[in-house]
């Protein structure tokens, strides 16, 4: 919640990558953007926020490579997931709704209407 | 609360500590051979699919839904290995058809005190079937629930419960505090298958091949896990051939032969810890007969792909960052 307001994506993946890097010199711009596909130079101004954010393809594979939330660098890439789409494109005036109920929710608030696995008896 | 998330239970413990969770997913994998030869570590060749047994009220059997839960499909003979993911310290004790997969024991929720009877999650990276001695275990391989194959049935005489039941327990909020800040001071970072004309829908889990696989002795003790903030889950198996009719979706498709795998050049994999101490397995389930033997004592002949595999190539993960995954 505090990066999506207070870093951008870019800046984002350069301080995880770099972080990671630190430990793990396989974290190197090079290995990482081979590793997602993708030429080192362009993975280099997705950094520095010279170009817009990558597709959400490239970015699931970034968030699986820097164990980091999808959700979460979609939001900060400003874009929502493909399957959250869908979800929406079903019902879309019911899950308009509910996001906008829910928008000034606290989190435990929100929380609490995520469906769990139910326990029964045996 | 538990969350079915991408095919996987999250677990999570809100009210212990915020970082209290612990995730559980089910690997397919390819059954290997039951011969009484010992085997490394099988690939994961992707999650099983779960749903909500709730969402098919209808079509599941009704014992399913008084057991709430999820379901999953598995073919006959099909084995599974168990994932456990998460840093937050977690007791996870695992049964098959309420059959202990540690200990051998009939289920109890509570943590054993004196002789442990659950695995401890990071540690622990994943489970591939019932602990039969030190550093060996009988792979987890789904068999039809009433013909008498499974540990439940075998052990019990009956098959009343089948599927895999889960519950964890964190480490209570006091403990991992104290732990966390000792480590900050110490700088720590970081063609039996499916040829099934009339299947049953619930599957258990019969002991399959010898596998090398160590389950470790619990550093913490029992008094470390919150055992008053546990969450149980029932993980039912379905018939792969009843899933589609069930479900609409259809299951993935049977996974490869061990033979087919090995002679594809593709990896299998060891996996030693050697500053944990492995737990003795449990003369229970050692003496339980495997698929291939009960298949031979009950006349229904030698099982299929059963055949040598060949020399597998086998890849030696350690316990930093181990990722087990396959060719899929």
């Amino acid at each position: 919640m505090y990066y999506i307001q207070h870093m951008t994506f870019g800046a984002y993946i350069r301080d995880q990558r770099e972080a990671r890097r630190s430990a793990d010199k396989a974290f190197s711009l090079r290995q990482v953007a081979q590793r997602i596909g993708v030429e080192p130079a362009y993975l280099s101004k997705v950094e520095r926020e010279e170009v817009a954010p990558p597709s959400e393809a490239t970015i699931r594979k970034l968030a699986a490579e820097l164990d980091e939330d999808v959700d979460v660098l979609l939001a900060m890439a400003g874009k929502v997931s493909s399957d959250l789409q869908a979800i929406i494109r079903t019902r879309p005036r019911l899950f308009a709704e509910v996001l906008r109920q829910l928008r000034e929710c606290p989190d435990d608030a929100i929380l609490r209407v995520v469906r769990e696995v139910r326990d029964g008896d045996w | 609360m538990i969350e079915l998330k991408n095919d996987r239970l999250d677990f999570s413990f809100p009210n212990v500590h915020p970082e209290a969770a612990c995730r559980i997913d089910f690997q397919r994998t390819l059954r290997i051979p039951d011969d009484n030869r010992d085997y490394p570590l099988p690939p994961g060749l992707g999650s099983f699919p779960l749903q909500h047994v709730d969402d098919f009220k209808d079509a599941v059997p009704a014992d399913w839904i008084r057991h709430g839960g999820v379901f999953l499909p598995m073919y006959q003979a099909e084995a599974l290995w168990i994932n456990f993911g998460g840093s937050y310290p977690c007791a996870v004790k695992i049964a098959a058809g309420k059959i202990n997969a540690v200990t051998g024991k009939t289920w109890r929720n509570p943590l054993a005190r004196k002789r442990q009877d659950y695995v401890v999650v990071p540690e622990q990276p994943w489970l591939d079937g019932f602990a039969v001695s030190r550093g060996m275990i009988r792979q987890f391989v789904a068999m039809p629930l009433g013909a008498g194959y499974t540990a439940e049935e075998q052990l019990t005489g009956t098959a009343e419960h089948g599927g895999v039941q889960i519950v964890v327990y964190p480490m209570k909020a006091a403990v991992y505090e104290k732990l966390r800040a000792a480590e900050a001071r110490r700088g720590a970072g970081d063609a039996l298958m499916c040829c099934d004309a009339q299947p049953c829908p619930s599957m258990g889990l019969a002991p399959g091949g010898l596998m090398r696989q160590e389950i470790y002795d619990d550093d913490y003790g029992v008094e470390a896990w919150d055992q008053t903030a546990g969450s149980r889950c029932f993980v039912h198996l379905l018939n792969s051939l009843g899933y589609l009719s069930v479900t609409g979706h259809r299951p993935p498709q049977p996974p490869p032969t061990a033979a087919d795998y090995t002679r594809a050049g593709l990896p299998w994999f060891e996996y030693f810890d050697a500053e944990r101490k492995a737990l003795e397995g449990a003369a229970k389930l050692a003496g339980l007969d495997s698929v291939a033997a009960k298949s031979i004592k009950k006349g229904a002949g030698i099982i299929a792909d059963n055949g040598p595999i060949g020399t597998p190539k086998v890849k030696s993960l350690g316990p930093a960052g181990a990722v087990r995954e396959g060719e899929f």
